[in-house]
């Protein structure tokens, strides 16, 4: 009797098990639509529809920090310059020219004649002046306003140090010349001016809106694209901007953002053909090894680290004997290429790969023996008496079992007992800050392309160090970097900062990020870039794409 | 009646200041704070943001402004959205929630009675048994895996429905499916229990000797009184499944309250947290007491005190 | 899911009878008879047994286990349900998993019980300004979104076992505290009650020495129906990452992990998923056959 509904819903299960082997899996030399992963349907409108991810916090982009709130500010907004599709190399955005002096301290932008908001108003290089002013005032509270540090008077302003804002190092002479002072010479100040918090608000709209000047209605920008609407944890929609300077060469007719958090259900949506473009970070990890093989999966290198951070405030890890035995101890090679099947690379060192002009130190590398040695030596041989070690990590399946790997390899290798502590965001947020964990989990996003942004992380009181160390030697080396004019000689500094931070083993560098993402073959225009930056200015949508791709036959 | 109205009404309010308080000051001790990134806000900043929103006051001075504000139904901003004010926030939610919920309910009500009547006039023989059975897998199967299994053999390989957001009737089916299942076994259960009841009452006896035949005799005497049980659970069921639809909401990336609550709750986000309790509260409450009155229209039996 | 889950308490029929040793065996011959109800209970004897024997058992491997190398396999004859992608037996974690679940289940379901039975018992047998106090703080819970409670509770205090009984089983005390009130309310008039009263028996004495017991039946079949409720909400907290830590790992972590890798690793969800939702199934059918067991009358006070 009641073994009836049982077999009925073991059949159901079974049916759809069946149905599950038509899901991703390599499709070794498949041939056809089959080489592609999903529906092969363009958009029926010219809109570009992909997944940004999270909710953003804010589409202001004077206050935002974020990546997917970037996404949004880079489709509304436009700055000074703008970035190569390709290698995000500074390009003439809203400024077509630009000049900057010998000693690398001035420059001068010449911004192009009759720019336009959306509004219709003139965009004017007081626009700048005004924007730049609002994000160091206090009061705008912009979590993004370190990145206008590199310009004379900044940072004091910022800080409250002076309450005049006219010392800030920003001035426009005429409409459309803007002239910037900056602190200290700053190699990477150029591609700063592309980032998102160096971009123009106008001053009337904010006024008049205050905080609801991000609102559809309300909302006046300069970018390729326009804000149509914004539906909370659902999407944002915006269109092709009539008054952008290069609107002949913005090919679609608009941008469809949607919010969806969940990973499975992102793929999902990509695979069922209702967007375009899933990006980097929205793919489980699981199933990027069966994805790999399709066409539309593209991948290439992020400048991104995952690490471990170990808190120095605390016995035993105040020993950086012990901090070295814990780095020795992990097996890299075997989580990336026998956990993470090859979808990430083993890494040895704080900073990501590929800052021009630096030579990085030496990688650290599993060292099971002298692991054991550095351990014994300050006092555990055997892991005898190490109290139980807890890693802290945010609620992650990723994260979970990485930290899992770990915990066995601790225990395999030092014989030290471990913990897993598993927190939801905020908590996790606050134990890290606060120094309340032995081992924690982190990661860092480079936002230039300069090793400083990540090395300076690990400066006494960085905001971002939270970990604890202080060291003379290392500040030292950062601060002589700072006044260095000299690249090679610079580079050379922050080398053996780097070099000095591992020996101490304050951080435990595991991998290398990767992008991982898929386009369909319709969209054309959205490139790999090392910083994962996306300019859609120039994507386009090509329903004829069959007769454009080879080897396109069948139809689904 | 009027009297009982006013009662109730009355209480309602003291129960909502009672939540707001434990909620406000459970918020405030949580750790962690609304303005915490993983790129460290600089202090200034977050001192600002801390002025904006009054959280450097004094914590009394905080609760008085709170409770002054939400009497008036006024949250303020959100925190992790300023841009958005909490009111807005939670009726676009609601919207969705309350229609995902409700078809929810109506499709394991439509499935929920009759099984619940099948299973009541066939007591104790297979047919029992089978219906139930059915009824109550459908709770013993998680809806984040009955979700993700729907999704992969309708919109992933057959290509039916769409696998996820809230646009359009088909973007529909598979999350009220989902939501629903859960609730057939509780519906079908309080059937076949009130069923059973009525069916021995005197009166169906009666019905039955006259020689009406079985189905008018189920279907037109028992079952008005025999659905008495399911009324009162659709009541509050009707404002529980508006939190209960989370899996399912994350699942399909609806935007509804449910995700809001959790999400707010994750982020500290005060404000919308406490509206959104606040108005749970409200909301379960206010259904709880038409339950009691459609139940006087039901049942002549009762009264309503 | 679990959140709409509680189940109501509408007007409790009151029972005015006191159960004797006939009214015990005329249930247990009703039960008896219920073919369905015969099989779960077998069914969870079984999987209690092996739950609580997993560690002892032949053919069950270390569940912690890892072999990095190997990674997620499908069913094969050394791992008889596959591994997963640390390369862990998937059988040995499952009948590991089983232990937790079913404790989960029992321990959250116990803590409810006592909390639920006590509090009921006492308000309704004070009745008056102390049984509106109290259950007005039941009604204040009760309008409190469940999960937000939880949130709460796993945020502020360390994240352990322990805290997921506690909050698991804090919630579902509610109906069981009505359902008991009502019990005790209709009771405490009868004659069994006034005559421990003359005696000189203390209130307490009378609460949970006379009136508790009689309360027996509805509060066995809400049980029942209590351990799969607490057990699926386990596994609701899990899909929210507030389930058990790592490496312990319940059916509820087992399956909400599995379920996003459906697509890929199905194993990972079937094997679990199926010995979660046949004891789900078990217990509810349990439930629904004591319930008609023990009441012949059908009274609705559970759903």
């Amino acid at each position: 009797m009641t073994a009836r509904p049982h077999l009925r819903l073991l059949a159901a299960f079974l049916a759809g098990l069946a149905l599950v082997s038509c899901a991703p899996h390599p499709p070794a030399g498949a041939t056809g639509d089959a080489q592609w992963f999903g529906s092969l349907t363009p958009p029926r409108e010219n809109m570009l529809r992909f997944n940004n991810g999270v909710e953003p916090e804010t589409i202001d982009p004077s206050v935002m920090s974020g990546q997917g709130d970037g996404r949004i500010a880079r489709m509304l907004f436009e700055g000074l310059t703008s970035n190569d599709p390709h290698t995000l190399t500074p390009i003439p955005g809203q400024a077509y020219r630009w000049e900057s002096s010998a000693d690398g301290l001035d420059y001068t932008f010449h911004l192009r004649a009759g720019l336009q908001w959306t509004d219709g108003a003139p965009l004017t290089a007081r626009d700048f002046v005004y924007a730049w002013r609002r994000v160091l005032a206090p009061a705008t509270a912009s979590r993004s306003a370190s990145m206008l540090y590199p310009i004379a008077g900044a940072e004091d302003y910022n800080k409250g140090v002076t309450t005049d804002s006219s010392t800030v190092g920003v001035h426009a002479p005429d409409d459309t010349t803007l002239v910037v002072h900056l602190a200290q010479p700053t190699s990477y100040f150029l591609f700063l001016t592309t980032f998102y918090t160096y971009m123009p608000v106008q001053q009337q709209c904010i006024e008049r809106w205050g905080n609801t000047w991000t609102a559809p209605a309300h909302m006046v920008s300069n970018g390729p694209f326009s804000l149509r609407s914004h539906t909370q944890a659902e999407k944002i929609v915006a269109a092709r901007n009539p008054l952008y300077w290069d609107v002949k060469h913005v090919a679609l007719d608009g941008v469809i953002a949607y919010a969806v958090d969940d990973l499975n259900t992102s793929t999902n949506m990509y695979k069922a053909g209702m967007i375009d473009w899933n990006p980097s970070g929205y793919i489980p990890a699981p199933f990027i090894p069966s994805l790999r093989h399709y066409r539309d999966y593209q991948t290439g290198e992020f400048q991104s680290t995952y690490f471990y951070s170990i808190n120095v405030t605390r016995k035993p890890y105040n020993d950086p004997r012990v901090r070295r035995a814990l780095n020795l101890a992990v097996d890299r090679v075997a989580i990336t290429r026998d956990l993470l099947k090859g979808t990430r690379r083993a890494w040895g060192r704080i900073t990501p790969d590929g800052y021009p002009g630096y030579v990085p130190p030496a990688q650290l590398v599993f060292d099971p023996v002298r692991a054991r040695a550095e351990l014994a030596a300050a006092g555990f041989p055997g892991g005898k008496g190490f109290p139980k070690l807890k890693i802290t990590f945010n609620t992650s399946e990723d994260h979970r079992r990485i930290a899992e790997a770990i915990q066995a390899m601790w225990k395999r290798e030092l014989g030290i007992d471990v913990e897993l502590q598993n927190m939801e965001w905020a908590s996790y947020l606050q134990t890290t800050t606060a120094l309340q964990y032995d081992v924690a989990r982190r990661s860092w996003i480079g936002d230039y392309l300069d090793p400083m942004t990540f090395l300076g992380m690990l400066r006494t009181g960085d905001g971002n160090n939270r970990t604890g160390w202080s060291d003379a030697i290392y500040d030292a080396l950062l601060r002589r970097a700072d006044h260095e004019v000299n690249a090679a000689t610079r580079m050379d500094l922050l080398r053996q900062a780097e070099a000095r931070a591992l020996e101490q083993g304050v951080f435990i560098p595991i991998y290398h990020y990767t992008t991982h993402e898929l386009v369909k073959p319709y969209v054309h225009g959205i490139y790999h870039t090392a910083l994962d930056i996306h300019m859609l200015t120039r994507v386009s949508i090509d329903p004829e794409w069959r007769q454009h791709v080879p080897i396109a036959a069948g139809s689904r | 009646m009027i009297t009982f109205l006013t009662r109730r009404l009355l209480l309602i309010l003291p129960t909502l200041w009672v939540i707001g308080t434990v909620t406000f000051f459970l918020m405030r001790l949580a750790p962690g704070g609304p303005f915490q990134s993983e790129r460290e806000i600089p202090k200034a900043a977050k001192e600002q943001l801390a002025r904006m929103y009054g959280l450097d006051q004094p914590l009394g001075v905080q609760y008085g402004r709170f409770l002054y504000n939400a009497a008036r139904g006024d949250f303020g901003p959100s925190y992790k959205y300023p841009q958005r004010q909490v009111r807005d926030l939670i009726g676009e939610g609601f919207k969705v929630s309350a229609e995902l919920g409700g078809w929810a309910l109506l499709l394991a009500t439509l499935l929920g009675v009759p099984i619940g009547i099948l299973a009541a006039v066939k007591q104790n023989q297979a047919a029992d048994a089978a219906a139930m059975g059915l009824a109550l897998a459908g709770v013993s199967v998680p809806n984040f895996v009955l979700g993700p299994v729907l999704v992969l053999v309708f919109s992933l390989g057959l290509y039916w429905l769409p696998p996820a957001l809230w646009t359009g009737p088909a973007s529909r089916v598979l999350p009220v499916i989902t939501l629903a299942t859960a609730y057939v076994a509780y519906i079908a259960r309080l059937t076949r229990a009130g069923m059973l009841e009525v069916l021995r009452a005197d009166f169906i006896r009666t019905a039955r000797a006259k020689g009406l035949s079985e189905r008018v005799v189920v279907l037109k005497h028992a079952l008005k009184l025999g659905i008495l049980p399911v009324v009162s659970y659709l009541g509050p069921a009707a404002a529980r499944i508006i939190m209960g639809s989370i899996v399912v909401e994350q699942i399909f990336a609806v935007p509804g309250l449910g995700r809001q609550l959790v999400n707010g709750a994750f982020n500290r986000d005060y404000t919308l947290v406490m509206g959104v309790v606040l108005f749970y509260a409200a909301f379960l409450m206010l259904l709880n007491l038409l339950v009691d009155i459609a139940y006087t229209q039901l049942d002549p039996r009762v009264e309503l005190r | 899911m679990s959140i709409g889950l509680s189940p109501p308490v509408t007007v409790v029929q009151p029972v005015a009878l006191r159960p004797s040793r006939s009214l015990w065996s005329d249930a247990w011959r009703r039960l008896r008879r219920n073919r369905a109800a015969v099989i779960a209970g077998l069914f969870l004897v079984v999987m209690c047994t092996i739950a609580a024997l997993a560690p002892w058992l032949p053919l069950v491997q270390d569940p912690a286990l890892q072999n990095l190398r190997l990674g997620a396999t499908p069913p094969s004859l050394l791992h008889g349900f596959g591994t997963d992608d640390l390369g862990r037996d998937t059988f040995a974690r499952v009948m590991y998993g089983g232990r937790i679940s079913m404790l989960v289940g029992l321990i959250g379901t116990f803590v409810s019980l006592v909390i639920g039975v006590s509090w009921g018992a006492v308000a309704g047998y004070f009745g008056g300004k102390i049984d509106e106090a109290m259950m007005r703080f039941v009604d204040v819970l009760y309008s409190l979104p469940y999960i937000f409670l939880v949130i709460l509770l796993l945020v502020f205090f360390e994240r352990s076992l322990l805290m997921l009984f506690v909050a698991l089983g804090l919630v579902q005390w509610l109906t069981m505290a009505r359902i008991v009130r009502g019990q005790v309310m209709s009771l405490k008039g009868q004659t069994f009650v006034e005559a421990a009263r003359a005696l000189g028996a203390s209130d307490a004495a009378i609460i949970f020495r006379h009136l508790v017991p009689n309360t027996l039946g509805p509060v066995i079949v809400y049980t029942t129906l209590t351990v799969p409720a607490v057990i699926l909400q386990e596994a609701f907290l899990s899909f929210l990452g507030l389930g058990v830590q790592p490496p312990d790992a319940s059916w509820g972590t087992l399956v909400s992990d599995g379920a996003r890798v459906l697509a890929i690793f199905p194993w990972l969800v079937v094997f679990p998923g199926l010995a979660l939702s046949l004891t789900l199934l078990a217990f509810n059918f349990l439930g629904d056959g004591l319930r008609d067991a023990l009441d012949p009358q059908d009274r609705r006070d559970v759903a």
